[in-house]
Formats: structure tokens, sequence, C-alpha cells
């Protein structure tokens, strides 16, 4: 590389995770000089998204820290240095496995001249290694998927801090829960409620009453309730088994254990952000959630950020007060007043703290959706407890999400380990993917399960809750990995406490403006560009709603470059 | 609200630091040129409506940030982009080799039938020039693009660039719109 980095910063950011990046673009925002650097060549850390290719290559991704580099020679009398990275808190990959044959069989081609069309036709449909490699591209894992509540915190603040340009997003189509051994769509809004028909007419005056009690019912309706269950409540209030289900565990996305006033504030959570942008309360980044965490870091960049990835990162040098001076990035010492690092790259040295919960996680590429249906479905699926198993979480994003290919779906699944991934979602796997081997004999594609072409299972330590100042240095800020919420909520808490200790007095992420407010004042007095001047040529009006809201994709056809990209609330 | 435009298309500026990517975005977008914004602090994007053939044209063209200068230009700038200028500088060999490592940069990124261009800015400095003519030429022929020299400072042949690329972007879009018909009627 040509360019050197400069050796001095306000901050320097280790990691890319969507924490830090969001403190990296907070702090950018507010004029402060960042360095964000990474040692993968990848943006997003645990939090990234791959191609197919790729996401079998990060789990041995291999390290360019130059382990023979004599590191003395940079220091100063009394200062330590610190290698980055440890063991304790990255994903650990119980396995990766193909479903289908690598290549199409030779034989089978041969034979094929004597078969009838038909079956021809089956032979080419049937998906292998090869093929889905040479879509490789098409695909975007996430690693930590996510969904947005409508109005939740993230949303919020991509509005709030005009970030929402950098991003597009489709709405989540239907809800999905796991009844009376089959899949079911959980009505979800008054309309859905009404026209529903697993649903009696007493069934819906009863279940839209609670709603309505939980949206806006006064304390003294949970009065009482304070050391009992959700699942109580809502059996005092004579809810019907099927209702209890569908709000327990769909809509308050709860257990029979949860607390009373936790499973209403869920219930609040969820039914606040209906009616914003689509038929359910949750929006899908498109191209993966691992476009989130670069939003924020294209953020940072247009105000001064500078980015440098697949970094030499040596070393973390402190003086003897043990305080962060300085990074031994290559043989170049960069200095700054904070740091602020994922968790997975904490020297070892400082790691005074254990994970004790993890979260077991999976991804399955299949080749058709978990409930057919003839429009494409964004599907979230939420598995109930049963067994003393954990309720899981599941995403299904088909090629209308731009992260996979045409004919594909992919179904990632998250819950609170309690054994290992595998283990933990069993009973999922079996109950909604088949191996279908006599597809041909029933002929009846709609009633057949979709068949898993490839899976990965893994772990990721839960990290949100342990106390990351515990023994840290009071210069470093370290950020806790992926958690378990649908959406960033606690990521963005983590992102604004790290912020406010590091800039007390100073406004977390105030709105861009839009590039027609920008003034470019410079020597050359006949070029200035002014603000009036803008307003008069060019529509501006437009312009800014282009980006004042967030960008709902909405087609519904395969195409590229789709320009079909529509602003604005739904009714 | 009524639409102000028949068209969008977004556009993306690449190109080594210190071409003059942000120059020309300016050149084009405000008829305005200043040395003072060396590394492109606050531009995120710029947008001109442009008349082609009776139909208006919105065009918003995204700076790179600075994220080109560690190559660490983020996978989403490229998402849906249409159209895409490689900028080089006449004066400055290294920046035209680059050219090759961009475009294989474009072809794991960006949509395959983006439609792509080739620049070679500060072509007013003819006495420090490195990078004939001819090798843009040449290399434009060899990725099968279009090539065009450009000054931003002196306001050389900037609108015809950028004129010439949306006219392609539209000619590729209504004849895949024609196909799209065709293929419904039959």
């Amino acid at each position: 590389m040509d360019y050197e980095l400069p050796s001095e910063f306000d901050l320097i950011v280790v990691g890319t995770g969507m924490i830090e990046s969001i403190v990296a673009a907070a702090a950018s925002r507010i004029g402060k000089r960042v360095l964000h650097i990474d040692s993968n060549n990848y943006y997003g850390g645990l939090w990234a998204s791959f191609n197919l290719d790729s996401i079998s290559n990060i789990l041995n991704s291999a390290s360019n820290i130059e382990t023979n580099l004599e590191v003395k020679q940079f220091l100063t009398e009394n200062e330590k240095i610190y290698q980055f990275g440890n063991d304790a808190f990255h994903m650990h990959t119980h396995s990766q496995i193909w479903h289908i044959p690598e290549k199409a069989n030779e034989q089978t081609e041969t034979e094929q001249s004597d078969l009838p069309t038909e079956c021809i036709q089956k032979e080419e449909e049937s998906w292998t290694q090869e093929k889905l490699l040479k879509n490789s591209r098409k695909f975007n894992i996430d690693i930590a998927p996510k969904l947005h509540f409508a109005r939740g915190d993230f949303v919020e603040l991509l509005i709030s801090s005009n970030i929402a340009r950098y991003s597009e997003f489709r709405s989540v189509s239907r809800v999905l829960t796991w009844l009376n051994g089959q899949l079911e769509v959980v009505p979800c809004s008054r309309s859905d409620v009404f026209s529903s028909t697993k649903v009696s007419v007493i069934e819906k005056r009863m279940l839209m009453k609670l709603l309505t009690s939980c949206v806006d019912g006064d304390e003294k309706e949970f009065v009482g309730y304070e050391n009992k269950t959700f699942r109580t409540y809502l059996k005092d209030r004579k809810l019907t088994d099927n209702l209890i289900h569908y709000v327990l565990y769909a809509i308050a996305m709860a257990t029979d254990t949860t607390p009373c006033l936790e499973g209403v504030e869920n219930t609040k959570r969820f039914l606040s952000s209906l009616g914003r942008f689509g038929k359910t309360p949750f929006l899908y980044s498109m191209y993966g959630s691992g476009e989130i965490t670069q939003a924020f870091c294209r953020l940072s960049a247009v105000f001064g950020g500078v980015y440098a990835l697949s970094q030499p990162l040596n070393g973390l040098i402190f003086n003897n007060e043990n305080k962060f001076k300085s990074l031994l990035c290559g043989q170049q010492r960069i200095s700054a007043e904070h740091l602020v690092m994922g968790i997975e790259k904490l020297p070892k040295e400082f790691v005074n703290f254990t994970a004790t919960q993890f979260i077991s996680r999976a991804v399955f590429v299949i080749d058709r959706s978990i409930m057919a249906s003839e429009k494409e479905n964004l599907t979230l699926l939420l598995f109930p407890p049963e067994d003393g198993k954990n309720p899981c979480t599941m995403i299904e994003v088909g090629p209308l999400t731009g992260t996979c290919p045409k004919d594909t779906y992919i179904v990632h699944m998250f819950t609170k380990q309690t054994t290992n991934p595998e283990e933990d979602f069993k009973h999922c796997v079996e109950r909604l993917f088949g191996n279908s081997k006599n597809e041909s004999e029933t002929g009846e594609k709609e009633n057949l399960l979709p068949n898993v072409l490839w899976s990965f299972y893994y772990t990721v330590p839960n990290t949100v809750n342990l106390d990351l100042k515990n023994g840290i240095p009071k210069n470093i800020f370290v950020c806790p990995g992926p958690d378990l919420d649908l959406d960033y909520d606690p990521a963005i808490a983590q992102a604004k406490a790290i912020f406010n200790e590091i800039y007390p007095d100073l406004e977390f992420l105030p709105r861009a403006p839009d590039p027609e407010e920008i003034i470019i004042e410079g020597e050359d007095n006949n070029n200035i560009v002014t603000e009036g001047e803008n307003l008069t040529d060019q529509p501006i009006d437009e312009a800014t709603e282009a980006v004042a809201d967030l960008q709902i994709e909405t087609s519904n056809d395969h195409g590229e470059g789709s320009s079909g990209i529509e602003q604005g609330e739904a009714e | 609200m009524a639409k102000t435009y028949d068209y969008l298309f977004k556009l993306l500026l690449i190109g080594d630091s210190g071409v003059g990517k942000t120059c020309v975005l300016f050149r084009f977008s405000e008829d305005a040129f200043n040395t003072t914004f060396i590394s492109t602090i606050g531009i995120d994007f710029k947008i001109r409506t442009i008349d082609l053939d009776g139909k208006k044209i919105k065009l918003q063209i995204w700076d790179t940030a600075g994220q080109e200068r560690f190559r660490t230009i983020t996978t989403a700038y490229y998402r849906g982009a249409m159209g895409i200028m490689l900028v080089y500088d006449i004066t400055n060999e290294k920046s035209f080799e680059n050219i090759k490592n961009w475009i294989r940069n474009i072809e794991e990124n960006a949509s395959s039938d983006v439609e792509k261009m080739l620049l070679g800015n500060k072509c007013e400095l003819e006495e420090k020039r490195q990078v004939s003519k001819e090798r843009g030429e040449q290399l434009a022929v060899e990725y099968g693009i279009k090539f065009i020299e450009t000054s931003a400072k002196a306001s050389i042949r900037v609108e015809e660039a950028f004129f010439t690329l949306a006219r392609d972007i539209k000619a590729k879009m209504e004849k895949k719109l024609v196909s799209h018909v065709y293929n419904d009627c039959f």
C-alpha cells in the first residue's frame, strides 16, 4: 500500500463488529479523529455476513501477526506490550456439512439420452455442491442474523441519524409458530385477527381486548401480577389454549416462566411496531445483517474516519501506569487517547471474565420454503419451548432479500444454549426439514418438506451481561459480541454507554446533513457552493425525501439492480 | 407526491486516492471546482437531474468517502449501483495500473450487469502526463467499456462522460423492459 496511516488519533477502534462500528460512527460524527482498524479482511467481525465460499474459510482464517517480529524495539522504557486476541470469545464451529453430492453424477448424464424429457429436467433441477458454489456470490449468510422492530431503537436511530440512506430493508411478511404439530401463521394485526380462520369469533374478541389492555392498559390491570408469570395472567384472562400459545410464544416471545410484566413489555414492543412498514412489525436488511455494520462505518468514513482492514495488529502498548498508549500496526506505532475494541480482540492478559451463557446457532440452505406459498415470504418463526428445550427463533429469507440464489432459501436458527446446537435444534430440524428421496413418487410438491443442502452449526458466547470493565485499563472500552435479542437494542445501548463515557457532554449521532445542505467553502470565491444556488436548480424536496426515511424494497421480481425502491410508511 | 423524474440511477465513483473523484463529482453536480476538499470529508453523494431524450433522469452519484485509501470500500457501497465511473489520474502511472484491481473489486462486489466507464482525469496537466491516451483507450477496449479523458479543473468533457454513462444505462434498461414485455407476450 502506498499510503501510511497517520500516527495519532483521538480514538482507535479495533474490530468492525456492530457496537465498535456504532461507536466509530458516533465519534467521527462529532469531529473526533477516528482510526477504525481490523485484522480481518472483511467488515463485521462476529456480526458479519459471508458468501458460501468464504464462510467455510472464516473458521481457519490465518492471522497475519508477525510472530517473529522483535516487538521490544518499538517500546520505550517502562512500557509493556500485549498481543491481540484470545480464544475465549470467538465463535466455535460444531459442523459444516454438505448434504448434496459434489458434482452431478456422470453416470446419470450418460443415461440421460434414454430417459424421457421429464426425468432429464428433474436431474437438472437437483442441486450439487458445484452448482451452489458457482452461485457463491449470491449468498450473504449472516452469522448474527437480526430483524428490526419497525418502531424499535434501531430503526429510530437509523432515521434520526440519517444512516438510513445506506441501507435497504424488506418487510417480514409472516410470523409463524409451531402449534398442534404444524406450522401456523400468527395473527398479529387487527385485520389478521379478524380474517383468521383459526380463531373463533369469541376468541377474536378476547384477543383484541387483551392486546388493547397490554398496550394502553392502566397500572391497575397488572396489580397483583408483579410476582406471577405472564402465562398466569393470560390464563386468568380466560384465554383459550390456542390464544395463549399465540400471545405467549409468538407475540411476547416468552416462555412459561416469563414474569408477567416482562411479557407485557414484550407484547407492547411487538404491537407498537405494527402498521408502520408492512404486515408484521419486522424489517430485515437487504443483502444480510452484515450490511448494517458497514452502514455505520460508511457514516464514520464520510465524517473523516480512517478505515483499514487486513492490518497486521502486532500488539497493544501500555505505559507503567497500565494506561493504553498506542497500538503496533506492522512496525508503526499509532497512538490515541482512547481505545475501543471487540471482546474477541482482547489480549489474554485482560480476560478477567468468562462467559457462562452461550448461544446455539445454525444456518441451513434449503431448496424450498418451510411453508409453501404462492409468493416468496420473509418469515419469522417462533418455535415454542417443549420437553426442556428452550424456545428457538428462526428467520427464513429468500432470494428477494439478496441473500441466496433463486430456488433456495436460508433458515437461521438461534436459541439459548442448553447442550450444543445439534441437540438444541434437533426437534426443530426433524419437523421442518425432510430428506425426500421419494419426491417423484408422490409428485405433490406442496406437501413436501424442504431438503437441507448445506448446514452449519456453531456456538457463540453470550457476553452482553459480563462486567467488561473488570481489570480493564481506564481508557480501554470492550464491546461484547452478538446477543440473543431479535433486534439491535442491547448493542445500541452498549454503544451509547461507551460513547457517553468517553465523550460525556456530546451528542450521540445527531442527524447527518443531507448532501444538499453541505456548503463547501474555498479559496476560489467564484465557485463557492451556497445553499441558495443549490436550492434553485435541484428538486430538493425529492432529494431529501429519498433519504429522509427508510428504503423499503418492495419489488417482487428477481431482476438485478432493480430500481423499485419506495419510501414512506405503509398505511 | 408526483415524481419529478422518470428514472433514478445510482452511480459510483471508484479509483485511487487523489485522482480527483470528488472534483469530478463537484464539477458535474455543482459546476464548481475546489482544491480544498483534499480528503473527502462529509461528502456522501450528489444529485443532479438531467434530460435525456425527453426523459428526466435523476443521477445519484456516490463518492468513496476516503475508504478507497486502504481498499476498505464496503460491500454495501456497491449495492444497487447501475453505473460505475472508474477514475485514474493521467499524471499518475500507479493510479492507472490500479484500475485492474478496482475492476476485480467491482466484479467481486457489484451486480454483474453494472455499466462501467473509464475516466482519465486531470487531462489539463499535459506536461506532467505519464499515461498516454492510447493506453487508456487500449485498456478500455480490453474490458469492453467506454473511455474518456476529462479535466474537472478545466471543465473538460465531464458532462459528456456522465451523459454517456447515463445514456448507456438507460438503453440497457429499456432493452431489458422490452424483452420482458416480449417474454410476457409469447
